[in-house]
């Protein structure tokens, strides 16, 4: 378990990375629902099918597992390997910013530059 | 005084679900309400006052103890379940509760419903591949055949046909979303 390589699930999809940060405390799909949007603040809205799908998918690769019952709601958590692919997600978008920062840097410099000649 | 129920006959292919979807919504602003679908191409609608209903499809084999929570997520999020026919699940939302939502908020879980709807009818063309010598078989001659042997031809061919309308809209999902 330890050696499974996260790689091959990156990158995230959007609703998938807010539903494994969802789990990062056990939750059944409707709560996910609303701290997903609560959580992206509001950007992303998970349709219950979307949802549905998705844990089945992410039961199935063990980066979610079922912890107990609430009535017919069943409540998931992230497993450790789920940890580590979101850590994984993390870092990709960690890299995505900085890159963004940089070249903004550069585009602002130049556009500075062009200014001062006119 | 009007019937409590009405049943009204109409078709639908599997690749025609959003068409589908609009019609039961129409009928809902005549004040016809899905009820149930008791048998293909067969629906009983509740009379009653003209809505704004929102109707969607979703297709899914479950068993039943998955599809009890399954049933309990769509119900929590505002969809009402309304009837089921062969793997298809007809779900209404009152479109009064505020803007429609959908019931799949991303292009690959849309697309996930018609790889099953694709999955179920590409295992059952080369069942039917199979089958058909020996509902076909060389010795056999007379009416009865020339009949079987034309409708399991007549459902190869719609097979088909719907394979390629399914393949056909899960491409047009990949480019536009």
């Amino acid at each position: 378990m330890a050696n499974t390589n996260i790689q091959k699930y990156l990158p995230l999809t959007e609703a998938t990375y807010y539903i494994l940060l969802a789990l990062v405390t056990p939750k059944h799909g409707y709560a996910v629902m609303q701290d997903a949007e609560e959580i992206s603040q509001g950007t992303i809205r998970l349709a219950p099918g979307t949802i549905y799908g998705a844990f089945t998918t992410l039961e199935g690769n063990e980066l979610i597992s079922m912890v107990g019952k609430e009535g017919r709601r069943k409540i998931y958590q992230i497993t450790e390997t789920g940890i580590r692919v979101l850590l994984g997600q993390i870092q990709r978008m960690e890299i995505m910013l900085q890159s963004a920062a940089k070249n903004f840097d550069l585009w602002q410099e130049r556009t500075a530059e062009e200014e001062s000649h006119d | 005084m009007t019937n409590k129920f009405i049943t009204k006959q109409k078709w639908f292919w599997a690749w025609q679900d959003e068409k589908e979807e609009a019609w039961l919504a129409e009928m809902a602003q005549q004040g016809l309400h899905l009820n149930t679908v008791p048998f293909p191409g067969s629906y009983r609608f509740k009379n009653g006052d003209p809505a704004d209903h929102v109707y969607r499809m979703d297709y899914q084999s479950l068993k039943t103890k998955d599809k009890d929570s399954y049933l309990q997520l769509f119900a929590d999020a505002g969809w009402e379940q309304v009837g089921e026919m062969g793997g298809w699940m007809y779900f209404r939302y009152d479109a009064a509760k505020g803007t429609a939502p959908e019931i799949f908020s991303d292009r690959e879980s849309k697309i996930g419903k018609y790889q099953r709807v694709l999955t179920y009818l590409a295992i059952l063309l080369p069942l039917m591949v199979v089958m058909m010598p020996n509902i076909t078989g060389a010795e056999r001659y007379g009416p009865i055949f020339v009949i079987l042997e034309a409708l399991t031809f007549l459902v190869m061919v719609l097979l088909s046909f719907g394979i390629i309308q399914l393949f056909r809209r899960i491409n047009q999902l990949k480019k536009t979303g």
